[in-house]
């Protein structure tokens, strides 16, 4: 008969210590033997997870809880009813999980990517890492763990900060994109020089694959610098396309996501490096208005100056993206302008807008999209 | 020699209703470039002294008759520092410091000094100090160098979440004991003000562990009721740059293990 020292309770919250065994029946005295391992709260189960990879050597995401869930609702008792209310709402609601928002599909993709580049490189720390940024009170960390583990997201890092800003946060967690409902909160994090977006939710959401993360960019004012528009903005199309043949062999300098887009080629190399390049789960693509024969030039010329492989470079020439989108099934599209933003959003692309350059000066916003 | 002055400046508190937490002189005044005059230089710890005396202020703000405030006593821990008495109750008036008692000890007896003063929390720069008063069975925390740079409107108290989790062993550690009941009574004195701007911020920080350690950590400090402000989350990832974003003046744990690190 086996004796076991430890009650149902003791095994669940994975305080293993000891496991005594009596000697059986003929008379053999099997000893007694120690856990192999010490198992902290977070190794429940038989499978350990696998350790997060230090900041500075992963790729961090930072998103904030109402892009990865949707929190409407609770928005709107915060809005209405003020803060007290608005957390005990969240306690009261603690055991409810919140439904995907947005930024949820991207997460999801970023963590199938980290098991595929797990599988060829078991020891390296060059993987996705999510970290979850909110301003919100602790109160409601509860419900967004609760959530997080009915999800099954491998979300291990979090910075809720009560009220003050995040921003200081975000460098200290070496972030390389944030994701946010708060367009002020974006614009901070772009002056302090992290990508960073505008997250929507959309009325209809396309499915997205599961297996292939795919990333989509606007050219000018996303990675690129503003400059060109600048020029459209002020002088009309046939400036541009003047200026942008002058200068087809000057570098465009770059703008704020060229570094994420950067990121996202070091892991893609990982992936050819072991021979995977058509099985790559990572694609990328740039959905420009520039048109491939003229302006565009000086867009490609740029990336391959800068080492960037992007996989498709659709050149739209002025025609709307949403449809393009709507092909391409991005998990998320960058784009400085709300008007195509919207324009995606209605097809049913996820899209983030970017709040840099000068069309934010000449943003008209169709309808008003709420935080 | 252990001997205790009053500070005839500064009204007594209950001592029984009252944290008492005792600062080492040595963290409060700067003895470095000395020039011998009668009051000492600010040292890294007064951000924190004025932190605690604002909280007492907003206490009694809202309600006169408080009596759970913080007891702020000077502690003394060397044999020179004795020899300064004067200095130091001179320099503590000079500043205005909220200090209700001062104790002069050496660097032999000061743990019975904390001992008969009924101290809940240690506060000193020297981690030797802290290791021994928390091995006599007194809450001990480390202050650093960055604590100069600690606001002085808001005390920020850092708990650590993988500590709190410590299986409650029978009998429970003194040292536990002593972290338990400091961080139930900062839980009461948090209650006592709103959502925003309050001058008691507690900040909870899982540093080696990841979600599960960190809401089980919040879920057990709820259940005493500790409600916590801000949650970090590291797992594992480098502490420095977050804590020097945090700016919280000290850090609560399960003592020695964390003095260790």
């Amino acid at each position: 008969m086996v004796k076991m020292s430890l009650d149902p309770v003791q095994v669940m919250s994975g305080q293993v210590k000891e496991l005594k065994v009596a000697p059986s029946s003929n008379g053999e005295s099997r000893g007694s033997w120690e856990a192999k391992e010490e198992f902290d709260q977070d190794h429940l189960g038989l499978t350990t997870k696998p350790k997060p990879p230090k900041p500075e050597n992963a790729v961090t995401v930072a998103v904030s809880s109402r892009v990865l869930f949707r929190t409407e609702r609770e928005q709107k008792v915060f809005e209405q009813k003020g803060v007290e209310e608005y957390l005990r709402y969240q306690i009261e609601h603690e055991t409810e999980p919140f439904a995907p928002g947005p930024a949820f599909p991207f997460v999801k993709a970023l963590e199938a990517v980290n098991t595929r580049l797990r599988e060829l490189y078991p020891q390296s720390e060059e993987l996705f890492d999510i970290v979850l940024v909110t301003y919100n009170h602790a109160h409601v960390g509860i419900r967004l763990i609760n959530t997080i583990n009915h999800h099954n997201l491998f979300i291990e890092r979090f910075c809720m900060t009560g009220g003050s800003s995040p921003i200081g946060y975000l460098k200290a967690w070496h972030t390389n994109l944030y994701l946010s409902a708060d367009a002020d909160k974006v614009r901070e994090a772009l002056a302090e020089g992290i990508a960073a977006a505008t997250m929507f939710m959309p009325e209809k959401l396309t499915e997205v694959s599961e297996t292939q993360l795919r990333v989509a960019f606007d050219g000018d004012a996303v990675l690129f610098s503003d400059e060109s528009e600048r020029i459209f903005k002020a002088h009309g199309l046939d400036k541009f396309f003047e200026h942008e043949r002058d200068n087809e062999d000057i570098l465009l300098d770059h703008g704020p996501l060229k570094g994420f887009l950067e990121a996202l080629g070091k892991l893609q190399k990982k992936f050819y490096a072991k021979g995977q390049r058509l099985d790559c789960p990572i694609r990328t693509y740039l959905v420009t208005a520039r048109s491939a024969a003229s302006s565009g030039i000086r867009a490609l010329k740029t990336l391959r100056a800068w080492g960037l492989e992007i996989d498709e470079a659709l050149f739209l020439a002025g025609a709307p993206k949403g449809p393009m989108l709507e092909k391409i099934r991005p998990h998320i599209y960058f784009d400085d302008q709300m008007f195509h933003v919207e324009g995606a959003a209605e097809m049913g692309t996820v899209a983030a807008h970017v709040p840099y350059g000068i069309a934010q000066k000449y943003t008209k916003q169709k309808t008003s999209v709420g935080k | 020699m252990v001997s205790t002055i009053q500070n005839t400046d500064v009204k007594q508190k209950d001592a029984d209703l009252a944290v008492v937490v005792a600062v080492t002189t040595r963290a409060v005044f700067e003895s470095a470039d000395d020039d011998g005059g009668d009051v000492y230089g600010v040292g890294v710890a007064f951000p924190l002294l004025q932190a605690l005396h604002k909280v007492n202020e907003r206490l009694l703000e809202e309600s006169p008759a408080e009596s759970l405030l913080f007891d702020v006593i000077l502690i003394t821990t060397d044999d020179e520092q004795q020899q300064q008495c004067s200095r130091i109750t001179g320099s503590t008036r000079h500043y205005g410091l909220e200090v209700s008692r001062f104790c002069f000890s050496s660097q032999e007896d000061f743990t019975e000094s904390l001992l008969k003063n009924n101290v809940q929390l240690f506060l000193t720069t020297d981690r030797n100090e802290a290791l021994r008063a928390s091995q006599n069975g007194v809450l001990s925390a480390l202050l650093d160098q960055q604590l100069a740079s600690c606001p002085s409107e808001q005390l920020r108290v850092m708990i650590s979440g993988d500590a709190v989790l410590r299986p409650d062993t029978d009998p429970v550690p003194a040292g536990q004991k002593g972290a338990q009941s400091f961080s139930t009574q900062l839980g009461q004195m948090r209650q006592k003000f709103g959502i925003f701007n309050s001058p008691l911020s507690i900040v909870l920080v899982t540093l080696h562990g990841g979600r599960e350690s960190c809401g089980d950590a919040l879920r057990t400090l709820r259940s005493r009721g500790v409600s916590v402000d801000e949650a970090h989350c590291l797992a594992g990832a480098p502490r420095g740059p977050i804590l020097s974003v945090l700016r919280s003046h000290f850090l609560l744990c399960d003592v020695v293990s964390c003095l260790e690190e």
